[in-house]
């Protein structure tokens, strides 16, 4: 099940992605059968409500998620599955090769030690550079982002939200990745620092060349920084294609409900509420809310390619 | 999910813990040793056999240099070596409770001078002033206990304020106060459920400080020696030749006793502290 | 420093204000003397002045170092404690020190990862070592390793005084002291490190790339340091208190053994200077640990 458009120069290809949780409660189906894949140098934004599964399958692909957590798929990334690999093995690949930039920028930064140390941890664990250079280095990195020397040698708890986001991102870019995953990078900052933030790192991320999975609930940003888009509901994908040609014209009825939210369109609600993750809906997980629900939508969708002649784009519904 | 499990969930959960579970059951086991001692006990511990007797048949523990049955100078024991623990504990922790809601609860001048008094008392070496008191008060168990009550309520009253700080501010006591209920009354039904589950740890932990702590004044000769604590079997043991000649039976058993009850209060207390991060991280 | 002052100034109190003869009370009961003596003695001490008079007085006695005179040992208080103290710090501080070491560092790891047997079975001995009463594991060590074994020497410091001898005595008992703070930080440390081993800025130090004990060190340990360093710095504070049973258990001639024979002979005066004494270490030794936490920790100095 491979995205078409992605014959050129995939960079990552997931495949069929599937994360369970075992929880108290009964099991979690976070992400089924999740499959995208990331060419070179683009920019692809994976969408959706908060609670879709977005920041678990970055995770996934990592292999950062808890014990609990059951994966099966795969995830393939300069030649080999990383979904196989061992934890030493990913331990060289994080922060080298992917990098990812977490969505509580305040939280996962080190209270105790200061910024320019933390962003230039990368160079010394994985490059074994000297102290005294890897620190020289992440302070030109601060820099391009705006933090000057001072700030460099504070603290993140003496720093805004903002600052500290500017602050992993660098730590994220700091060694070149190949890949760059950033969970929400507009959480928590104001409109006009989310703008600045985004186009410092769009800046950095073409003069270094890597590729960029940017995760958020934010349709506009995703537009604006982003050449395809995939849309996530209830942990799977429903419609993946050019990010322009989703908002000029959304197949699936969930993406049409999802922009008809946004302001300039109206702000109407979808009707219904988010189906629970443990008991999801049987068939399309959309149908309760979908308004053109009919009996074969009990039974799940395949995906369509190239739906509506756009050779580009795929959708899981029973309409195309 | 979070008020839920501060107002109500957390004890069954607790059940689930094997520390707590062992801790548990060691812990009634002493306590009912201590209570029923007169039923479970072989010999009355100040009736007088036959001295020097190694572990045999008739005394499973033998007998010391003044022909007391060790066996029952151990289980009576527990009752001196509890009720030192206990008292001692209910007292630190009841003024530490106190003193910990007043100052987080009112804030301001009241916390600042409460917060002053407790940093004094926390800067009194205690086992020393204790030893000093001891020497110059020749006090029963008792006073010990008071004493010790008197000097170990700071740590539960750090803990509580800044439980009670945190509380406060959630939105159920804000609510309570906005409409119009008294403070005592918001603090006894609202602030107290929710710090119970930082003060029964504390208040275990203070027991194990406290038993230790009786029994390391015993062994210096200055606790109550018309109770048998279980210190006091130790120095009776040092002091009248038990050790040098070896007659371990002395003191092994009241020593080991020590440990186990200090252990299930550890591991009790060890469960409800993780039962509480649980808790906060689940928030 | 206020506290320094109420606690020197209850010490001028507590004898005074005692049941008893004051006399007596700062003498120790051990002591006969003739009636004129007393009168003399009185005068001399000054306790036929006025209370101020007194307070002021001991002031300028402390200030000098003067703690008073001894009539039981028959020397100067002050001296009588500086011959002993050294001691106590043989003993106590490579103990505190080996112990803080040691301790975080196994806790540390233990905290980490302590899913095998190996570690699990480290961590309830050292537990049973934790609710053990310290005198009593003294015993039991003296018991078997110098009673049952004879492997070393059951009392004092030295018979020839020359550095292995000395060496050769105080192994056990730094032993012994160093498996109890061991245990109490190795506690301590493993549950800081499970509470912080779960927050977000260790699971970024893993997405960084970061490979297990690499996360530890570099960054959860010294987090989960911070509670203990309060803890650390006390214990120097309290060391003469801590190497107290231990001194009595394995007769060694200390500042813990001083208290213990000044209690049973009643001799005030040592009682008091001693008391003053480990006031002072303990009130320096709470300003040094607000000290040192501020210099770990960055969010305090703000």
């Amino acid at each position: 099940m491979t995205d078409p458009s992605c014959s050129d120069r995939p960079i990552l290809v997931v495949a069929g992605l599937t994360v369970g949780f075992e929880t108290a409660a009964g099991r979690v189906m976070a992400a089924e059968d999740v499959s995208f894949c990331l060419r070179q140098s683009e920019t692809l934004a994976l969408v959706g409500e908060t609670g879709c599964g977005k920041s678990v399958v970055a995770s996934a692909i990592m292999k950062l998620l808890p014990r609990n957590a059951s994966v099966r798929g795969h995830a393939e990334f300069a030649g080999r599955d990383l979904l196989a690999r061992s934890e030493k093995e990913m331990a060289e690949i994080r922060g080298k090769e992917i990098a990812i930039v977490f969505q509580n920028p305040s939280l996962a930064l080190n209270p105790i030690i200061r910024i320019a140390e933390q962003v230039a941890e990368p160079l010394q664990v994985h490059e074994h550079a000297s102290r005294h250079k890897s620190i020289k280095t992440a302070e030109e990195m601060l820099h391009r982002l705006g933090l000057g020397s001072r700030e460099a040698h504070m603290y993140p708890f003496q720093f805004s939200g903002g600052m500290n986001q500017r602050a992993m991102i660098a730590t994220s870019m700091i060694l070149t990745p190949k890949v760059i995953i950033a969970d929400e990078p507009s959480h928590g900052l104001d409109a006009g620092l989310v703008d600045e933030t985004m186009k410092e790192m769009m800046k950095i991320k073409e003069q270094i060349g890597s590729s960029l999975l940017l995760i958020t609930h934010d349709l506009t940003l995703a537009r604006r920084f982003s050449e395809r888009m995939a849309v996530m509901y209830c942990g799977e994908i429903v419609e993946t294609g050019k990010s322009e040609e989703i908002f000029n014209k959304p197949l699936h009825p969930y993406t049409r409900a999802l922009l008809d939210c946004l302001p300039e369109r109206g702000f109407h609600p979808i009707p219904g509420s988010s189906p629970s993750m443990i008991n999801p809906p049987a068939g399309c997980k959309f149908r309760p809310r979908c308004p053109h629900a009919g009996e074969r939508c009990m039974k799940r969708p395949r995906i369509v390619e190239g739906a509506e002649k756009d050779c580009d784009r795929e959708v899981r519904c029973w309409l195309y | 999910m979070s008020e839920a499990a501060i107002t109500g969930k957390a004890p069954e959960v607790i059940w689930k813990s094997k520390s707590w579970c062992i801790g548990f059951i060691l812990f009634l086991s002493f306590l009912l040793m201590a209570l029923f001692a007169a039923e479970i006990a072989p010999y009355d511990p100040w009736a007088r056999f036959e001295p020097y007797q190694p572990p045999g048949s008739e005394h499973i523990l033998g007998t010391n240099d003044m022909g007391h049955d060790i066996l029952s100078e151990l289980i009576y024991g527990s009752r001196a070596s509890l009720l030192a623990g206990f008292g001692a504990a209910i007292l630190a922790t009841f003024i530490g409770t106190l003193v910990g809601l007043a100052a987080g609860y009112f804030k301001g001048m009241t916390d600042e001078a409460l917060m002053g008094i407790t940093d004094i008392f926390l800067m009194i070496p205690q086992i020393p002033l204790i030893i000093v008191l001891a020497a110059f008060l020749r006090p029963s168990l008792y006073l010990i206990a008071i004493i010790m009550g008197l000097l170990w309520w700071t740590s539960t009253a750090r803990v509580v304020r800044s439980k009670t700080l945190q509380v406060r501010e959630m939105g159920y006591v804000q609510a309570a106060r906005s409409l119009g209920f008294s403070d005592p009354h918001i603090i006894l039904t609202d602030v107290l459920p929710n710090i119970l589950y930082v003060i029964m740890p504390k208040f275990l932990l203070a027991i194990a400080s406290a038993m230790i702590a009786e029994a390391s004044i015993s062994f210096l000769g200055l606790g109550d020696i018309t109770m048998k604590s279980w210190g006091m079997m130790i120095n009776n043991a040092f002091n009248r030749g038990g050790f040098i000649n070896g007659y371990w039976w002395w003191y092994l058993t009241p020593g080991l006793c020590i440990t186990l009850f200090v252990l299930c209060v550890v591991l009790m207390g060890c469960a409800f502290e993780e039962q509480e991060n649980e808790t906060m991280r689940l928030q | 420093m206020v506290a320094l002052f109420i606690i020197i100034s209850m010490n001028f109190i507590i004898p005074r204000a005692m049941p008893g003869d004051e006399l007596t009370n700062l003498l120790g009961e051990d002591v006969t003397i003739t009636d004129s003596t007393i009168v003399e003695l009185r005068h001399e001490m000054g306790l036929d002045r006025t209370w101020t008079e007194q307070y002021l007085d001991y002031w300028w006695k402390i200030l000098h170092l003067d703690l008073g005179y001894s009539f039981h040992l028959h020397s100067d208080v002050s001296r009588i404690i500086v011959s002993r103290i050294k001691w106590t710090l043989l003993l106590a501080l490579p103990s505190i020190l080996l112990g803080a070491m040691a301790g975080t560092v196994l806790g540390a790891l233990a905290g980490w990862d302590g899913r095998n047997a190996g570690r699990k079975i480290q961590t309830l001995l050292l537990l049973a070592v934790y609710c053990t009463p310290p005198y009593f594991l003294c015993l039991l060590a003296l018991y078997l390793f110098s009673f049952k074994l004879d492997l070393f020497p059951m009392k004092g410091f030295y018979i020839t005084g020359s550095t292995l001898d000395i060496a050769h005595h105080v192994f056990l008992p730094i032993l012994v002291m160093t498996l109890f703070s061991l245990s109490r930080n190795y506690m301590i440390m493993r549950g800081s490190v499970i509470q912080e081993k779960s927050s977000l800025y260790a699971a970024f130090a893993r997405a960084k790339g970061l490979y297990n004990e690499e996360i530890l060190f570099r960054h959860v340990f010294r987090n989960a340091l911070l509670p203990i360093i309060t803890l650390l710095a006390m214990d120097f504070g309290f060391m003469l208190s801590g190497a107290l049973f231990i001194e009595i258990v394995f007769s060694m001639n200390g500042m813990g053994n001083l208290i213990y024979d000044s209690l049973l002979a009643r001799d005030y005066p040592v009682l008091q200077g001693s008391f003053l004494i480990i006031t002072i270490m303990a009130v320096s030794a709470n300003m040094l640990a607000d000290l040192l936490y501020s210099r770990f920790d960055p969010r305090v100095k703000w």
